[in-house]
């Protein structure tokens, strides 16, 4: 058991750190007011290579391990959560797809420009009668000689509204698919997005696909390999996820330590009082858990192979962690935790979404229990 | 001036679920709501009270085994309410033994200048009882009013009221009215007002569409005013606390001291129940836009054909 | 025992569900968006004579009592947090504050348009540096012949920004702190002296106006003191004991409107082929809201009853507020999970209710002070006498 981080990603944490600090905690507020994602402040993550964090370097990213792409995510979200799920998304659920299930041809043409931010990626899952229920699909694709015509409609895609890749799921002949889409591609239309309750930068759209025709050569992966592409990019997100909401709830306790430590009622700091004590640690309990499992979790994740019931129950613990700190912590703050000039009431709605996005809670608890009973040769059903 | 407005309660829809299959109708939640029409009757009572100022009395439309509608339009402005109290049948039908105890509550009132109904039942759809009313007492009636007013008309300082009904409602006159739907209540005040003599059903048609005519009639007169004409206006605070508080707010009629027994007897039974026949289920279309718009145009070329 | 209602309070929650659905709840969205008071809908809700629900009929009120305060809290907290927490400042602590120590004249002049809601009212107690801590304001009155001058701010006051008469506490003699330095004041914001300094931005209950105010020789004649000289304090949280009740009336309509949207929902939504009310993941946190919310409905209108009947009921107000709240946001909190995405968007009344839940644990006294004077309570029954 060696618990320390190398020589190297301590290093790379202390870079994630200044940036967060420099670039992202300026704008954070204010981005999520204006509900954008300043693409000035992508291009500088894409310049530190962050864009590309965890590609390998033929395709000029910054072959990141595992456990330094969690740091990474947990210092982009201390400041803003959804700077981290955005690029997050980019990384995790679209450009590691490719990476892991393309082409030579494909990783050559998309990998490049994704690690240096020229194109950003979104993954269109979701879709209106699809959430949690996948495999309920009503995205078709059909087949036309060498190529392939989409039809349907996503919602909650991530990164529509900045994308310039999409990773689309539709059901074909031999089941579930994957196609790589161009925004340009005719047919294909970025339509509503939904005003949301917190990750106010990311952007959420409805995607329509209305006889969407590209080449077969767009396909990633095998025919019918869809849904293993879907789960591994579900499994990468995760843990993605997970990492982003130790940021936030890291943060928080920060802020709201802060806080306590100054704020004088009763004649004292408010950090003097057990209740306050008892948020505080509680939040700092959990947090240093979470740490702990999620590093645990990285560290799995970069030694292969499947690690799909740590990445569930990584995320479900952190999206409890994150509510349950950020809802203590507003506490702490009283009023001012409540008050949209104070960056903890962001922090609290922000916290929410990690609950749903990436799959709900309840979910991935599914998943943790298939697991469990799978050991025992009994097959759940959802 | 006196207004009786006779009013009547129904089980809230929206407590209850239909089950086709079970041919039954569940309750999940009993609690009784006004009469929707008869809503509208009680505000078009108070806004004829609030602009010529009248005595505004309620009277149940059915024999109910509580008061609280009677309350309610206490509540809301009434100025009397009398629980009629006493038996007919086992069902809400009996328009026919109701208009016989109504009348002669009217009678022992000494009388009134205008009574105003709901022109329908929401559960059972009735509408007779307004008819019934004017044709006991011999006045004229108007049936399904969607705004009532009263004028004195100075040189005789008689009575008249004026009520809009929708143009369809009536065939005995024919009278085309204006497209211009935008103005149609004001406008049809200024160009068209028939006067009519008593006892005769006004109204007026028109070729398509919507429209309104004013029609006036003299004083005694029914009117029953459309459901969803007029919006009721809530409660005073304070009335609604007195009236529930107080247990004497409603008088209390004995319907055997109105009328005969003969007159109570129920002339209607039940004999089961039965649901209207199930609606076609709808389709779901699928396939691209263009798909779907041609799939949905055939389908209603076909049912045109029909 | 009798837990049914009575006829008058059965006949008022159905006036003012009616009210609250058809008035109230068309707005909610839009006054969360547009960070707007509802002020002609608040007025309308006045003429119907709603907004003098508790207090006596000789003032303008509808006497219905604190068990009637507490259904139309339910009722518009069921529809909208906003307009529940305009209309329970100005009746619960605004207007509360003159019912429980004005004397007839100052009932008559400004608790009748008040009862009437023909003007709105404020309660003035938070300074920036006196939150929790209430006895450590700051706001100076001094006694200048038949006159106070009054220097210093509020924040955080609910309805500041439009409130016609305000009841602001300030201190008279700083050498006796809480016991007999404090005195209560009647502050109308038309005088001289009196302005709003700012409007926050916040996270929720943004249809409802939360401001900073400041008094800047503001001239407050002798007959606008509020109770005695010097027993202000004492005033002000007889007003936040009765606000307190009330909150956990809002709360539990909140909590309810959760139980209906989740229900509907989980009744409508099909995942993996069926409702996902068949899924046991969705039953239990139905069965869980129900529970607590049923547990909280025999609270509420228990303390309410021991209102009505002139019990004490101190810390039984702190406990409604503080469970109510938590309810409250529990039940949201699961509503916006059995939603999943669409929970999520602001088109849709979860996410808003989810903003809204959140501020009933932190204002009026937040749960950790409710939870004091909980404690306080309890440990004086066996003799030991808690500081804050």
């Amino acid at each position: 058991m060696d618990f320390a981080l190398s020589d190297e990603q301590r290093m790379f944490q202390q870079m994630f750190a200044d940036f967060a600090t420099r670039e992202i905690a300026p704008r954070a507020e204010e981005m999520d007011h204006a509900e954008e994602l300043p693409p000035e402040l992508l291009r500088k993550a894409a310049e530190q290579g962050f864009l590309g964090a965890t590609l390998p370097e033929e395709v000029f990213g910054a072959a990141l391990d595992y456990v330094s792409y969690v740091l990474l995510m947990e210092a982009l979200a201390r400041q803003s959560l959804s700077f981290a799920v955005a690029l997050a998304t980019h990384i995790s659920l679209v450009a590691m797809s490719i990476l892991e299930h393309g082409s030579q041809a494909q990783r050559e043409e998309w990998l490049p420009p994704m690690a240096d931010g020229e194109v950003i990626g979104a993954f269109a899952l979701t879709e209106p009668d699809a959430g949690s229920d996948a495999a309920a699909l009503q995205t078709r694709v059909r087949l036309d000689g060498q190529e392939a015509i989409l039809n349907g409609v996503k919602t909650w895609v991530t990164n529509g509204e900045s994308a310039g890749l999409f990773l689309v799921f539709a059901q074909g002949a031999e089941g579930m698919e994957a196609f790589l889409v161009p925004r340009d591609t005719p047919g294909l239309t970025v339509g509503y997005r939904e005003p949301t309750l917190g990750l106010r930068s990311v952007s959420f759209n409805t995607l329509y696909l209305e006889g969407c025709r590209l080449p077969l050569a767009q396909r990633l992966g095998e025919p019918g390999s869809g849904w293993t592409i879907a789960q591994r990019a579900g499994d990468r997100m995760a843990i993605a996820l997970a990492a982003a909401g130790l940021g936030l709830a890291a943060e928080s306790l920060n802020v709201a330590a802060q806080f306590a430590s100054e704020r004088v009622q009763f004649g004292v700091p408010i950090a003097q009082k057990q209740a306050i004590q008892n948020y505080i640690a509680e939040a700092a309990i959990e947090v240093e858990a979470l740490r702990a499992l999620l590093y645990r979790t990285a560290w799995l994740a970069e030694q292969g192979g499947d690690y799909s019931f740590d990445a569930s129950a990584v995320k479900v613990f952190a999206a409890r962690v994150a509510r349950n700190v950020t809802n203590r912590m507003v506490q702490v703050m009283g009023g001012y935790g409540y008050m949209e000039d104070y960056p903890m009431a962001r922090k609290y709605r922000d916290a929410r979404m990690l609950g749903i996005i990436g799959g709900p809670t309840e979910l991935h608890r599914v998943r943790v229990a298939r697991h469990i009973f799978a050991e025992r040769d009994l097959a759940i059903v959802p | 001036m006196r207004i009786i407005v006779v009013i009547g309660r129904v089980l809230d829809p929206a407590g209850i679920v239909v089950n086709r299959r079970a041919g039954r109708i569940f309750v999940n939640r009993e609690e009784y709501i006004l009469q929707p029409a008869d809503r509208c009757a009680l505000e078009a009572a108070l806004r004829v009270k609030d602009a010529a100022g009248a005595e505004v009395i309620a009277l149940p439309r059915s024999l109910l085994p509580d008061d609280d509608v009677l309350r309610q339009a206490l509540a809301r402005g009434a100025d009397r309410a009398i629980h009629l109290v006493g038996q007919v049948g086992n069902l809400p039908y009996e328009d026919a033994a109701m208009t016989r105890v109504l009348a002669a509550a009217v009678q022992r009132l000494g009388g009134a200048d205008l009574i105003l109904t709901g022109a329908t039942t929401l559960d059972t759809g009735q509408s007779q009882l307004g008819p019934r009313l004017a044709e006991a007492l011999g006045w004229p009636q108007i049936l399904g009013a969607w705004q009532v007013t009263i004028q004195r008309v100075s040189e005789s300082a008689k009575w008249m009221m004026q009520a809009v009904v929708m143009a369809q409602r009536a065939t005995l006159k024919d009278v085309i009215l204006s497209d211009r739907r935008e103005r149609r209540i004001s406008w049809l005040h200024e160009r068209e007002t028939l006067r009519c003599a008593q006892g005769d059903i006004f109204g007026a048609v028109r070729r398509d569409g919507a429209g309104y005519v004013t029609v006036e009639a003299d004083l005694p007169a029914v009117v029953t005013v459309a459901p969803g004409a007029l919006k009721l206006r809530y409660p005073d605070g304070v009335r609604l606390i007195n009236v529930y508080r107080a247990g004497d707010a409603v008088e209390r009629w004995e319907v055997s001291d109105l009328v005969d027994e003969a007159a109570l007897r129920p002339q209607l039974e039940k004999r089961g129940q039965e649901f209207p026949p199930e609606r076609e289920r709808g389709v779901r279309l699928s396939g691209t836009p263009e798909e779907m718009a041609q799939a949905l145009a055939e389908t209603l070329r076909q049912r045109m054909r029909r | 025992m009798d837990f049914t209602f009575s006829p008058e309070h059965t006949a008022l929650r159905r006036m003012v569900r009616e009210f609250a659905e058809n008035e109230v709840a068309p707005l909610a969205m839009q006054m969360d968006r547009q960070h707007r008071v509802p002020l002609e809908m608040i007025r309308r809700l006045g003429q119907t004579g709603l907004l003098g629900v508790c207090f006596p009929q000789e003032y303008g009120g509808m006497g219905a009592g604190e068990t009637g305060y507490c259904i139309l809290m339910e009722e518009l907290g069921r529809v909208c947090t906003s307009t529940a927490t305009i209309v329970g400042a100005h009746i619960g602590i605004g207007a509360m504050a003159i019912h429980l120590d004005g004397n007839d004249e100052q009932k008559r002049k400004y608790l009748t348009p008040l009862a009437r809601g023909e003007k709105i009212a404020a309660f003035g107690l938070t300074e920036s540096g006196a939150g929790s801590d209430a006895a450590n304001i700051r706001t100076r009155a001094v006694r200048e012949g038949d006159s106070w001058i009054l220097d210093g701010g509020k924040v955080f006051i609910t309805n500041g920004g439009h409130a016609d008469i305000i009841t602001v506490m300030a201190v008279t003699d700083p050498s006796l702190g809480a016991r007999g330095g404090i005195t209560a004041f009647i502050v109308e914001t038309a005088w001289e002296g009196f302005s709003v300094a700012r409007e926050e931005d916040k996270m929720g209950i943004r249809g409802s106006s939360t401001a900073e105010l400041v008094f800047e020789e503001l001239r407050v004649p002798h007959e606008n003191v509020l109770g005695k000289v010097g027993e202000g304090f004492i005033t002000f949280m007889k007003a936040l004991d009765m606000g307190r009740l009330t909150l956990g009336a809002a709360s539990l309509g909140g909590a309810q409107a959760s139980l209906e949207w989740a229900v509907r929902w989980a009744r409508t939504r099909r995942q993996f082929g069926v409702e996902l009310a068949h899924k046991q993941s969705v039953q239990w946190m139905i069965a869980n809201m129900a529970t607590e919310i049923e547990a909280l409905r025999s609270l509420v209108y228990r303390v309410a009853w021991m209102v009505d009947t002139g019990q004490p009921f101190g810390q039984l107000a702190a406990m409604c507020k503080m469970y109510g709240s938590e309810v409250a946001s529990r039940a949201i909190d699961m509503a916006l999970q059995i939603h999943g995405g669409l929970g999520l968007t602001r088109d849709f009344p979860i996410e808003r209710g989810f903003r809204d839940a959140r501020i009933a644990e932190i204002y009026e006294g937040t749960n950790e002070v409710q939870r004091i004077v909980i404690a306080t309570n309890i440990f004086r029954e066996h003799g030991v006498r808690i500081r804050p």
